[in-house]
């Protein structure tokens, strides 16, 4: 009985032993696997509340332009607060219905959708039907042969759990919070889940000409397993900018 | 706490940069008053389930300025109205309903919505950002 009781410790021991390897081949496989970011994300600290989280990440701070694109800037945005307080805000993209493109597509407020497939990751965000497409394991091609947009090319890889991606070919037109850019803007992106069903896209945005140093903006998404993404068409926008470039409401009807 | 700092900044007018909520994603509500609040009854002429907002057109009965005969009246993005629950059948034209606007600091008879009591005496609220940052007035 002794003796019995001495090998099933001893198989025990084994078996623990194995199962200790497994767990650290599972959890390197893990590790290197993609993990399913797939679903409906909304900005975790927006409009849905979560401000309060622990993985809201630190505010950024303000971009680093160089001296000859600051001062325009920082006038800019004087001007625009200045015309708040007035209740004629300027009229921005947004007011023609005009979508952010990127990165700020990614800024929420509404949700996106996280698709998954062979050899691409595809993001659809509901505010004017934004897509944009991330091509895994391939090469990014030179700015030259990219025609400007709103969406760039974008390509990536999963490393250790994570999706790093690339995106060029940026219009110019394109602004993240009026920020300037050059057509050689090259934003690159970490795209990791930090908890379970919390999304972080550390996003970079690499413009030597018109920046210091590279400018980092960190998102939180939180996920949404129940929401199915809906259309959203600029059907009857009664937006306009008046002469000075306020914004203005249409009165009376649809056009 | 935060929320709290935002309100007191925002009301004493210093707190617009620090405090401001993630924008809409089509356009300031700075066209709006924050200060004032028009409760306007009457018969719905129009109603648009339309992006990027939706709108009432409203033959007015009563409430707001003197002599005040037709509103229009902007929603959200019925995006963000349905994921409040609202649905392209709670409003109907012809409804006799009491809406209570933040007017166009224009002065223009227009304003944004801000609650919305339908004939079956249910009271809708669309989900405006900062919607505590608008002062209701009689």
């Amino acid at each position: 009985m002794a003796q019995a009781t001495t090998m099933t410790s001893g198989a025990r021991a084994l078996l623990c032993a194995l199962m200790g390897l497994l767990a650290v081949e599972a959890s390197a496989q893990l590790a290197n696997a993609e993990p399913n970011i797939s679903g409906t994300w909304e900005r975790l600290g927006g409009l849905g509340g979560g401000a309060d989280s622990p993985y809201v990440p630190p505010r950024e701070g303000p971009p680093p332009l160089k001296p000859q694109y600051r001062a325009d800037y920082e006038a800019r945005r004087a001007a625009a607060r200045a015309a708040d307080e007035r209740g004629e805000p300027i009229a921005t993209h947004n007011t023609f219905c005009i979508p952010d493109g990127m990165p700020g597509m990614m800024a929420g407020p509404f949700p996106f959708e996280i698709l998954q497939s062979p050899g691409q990751v595809t993001i659809v965000q509901e505010a004017y039907n934004q897509i944009r497409r991330i091509y895994l394991n391939k090469p990014q091609l030179p700015l030259e042969e990219i025609e400007p947009g709103f969406y760039g090319r974008s390509v990536g890889q999963w490393r250790d759990g994570e999706l790093h991606v690339e995106t060029l070919g940026i219009k110019e037109r394109v602004r993240f919070r009026d920020v300037p850019h050059s057509p050689a803007m090259r934003i690159t992106e970490r795209i990791r889940l930090v908890a379970p069903d919390v999304l972080w896209d550390e996003i970079t945005i690499h413009d030597p000409e018109v920046l210091e140093e590279p400018w980092q903006v960190t998102f939180a998404y939180r996920r949404l397993p129940d929401y199915e993404i809906l259309e959203y068409v600029c059907e009857n926008n009664r937006e306009y900018a008046d002469e000075a470039g306020g914004t203005r409401l249409r009165i009376g009807g649809p056009e | 706490m935060k929320h709290q700092l935002c309100v007191l900044l925002v009301a004493i007018g210093v707190g617009a940069a620090v405090c401001t909520p993630p924008a809409a994603a089509h356009h300031s509500f700075a066209i709006f008053d924050h200060n004032r609040t028009y409760t306007l009854k009457g018969k719905v002429r129009e109603f648009h389930w339309t992006n990027p907002h939706g709108y009432i057109e409203l033959d007015v009965a009563e409430g707001g300025p003197d002599g005040l005969a037709q509103f229009t009246i902007e929603l959200t993005s019925i995006n963000m109205l349905r994921r409040a629950n609202w649905k392209s059948t709670d409003v109907k034209v012809g409804d006799e309903v009491t809406a209570i606007v933040a007017p166009l600091l224009s002065g223009e008879p227009g304003g944004l919505l801000l609650e919305l009591t339908v004939p079956d005496g249910r009271v809708l609220v669309p989900p405006v950002p900062a919607i505590h940052t608008f002062k209701r007035t009689p």
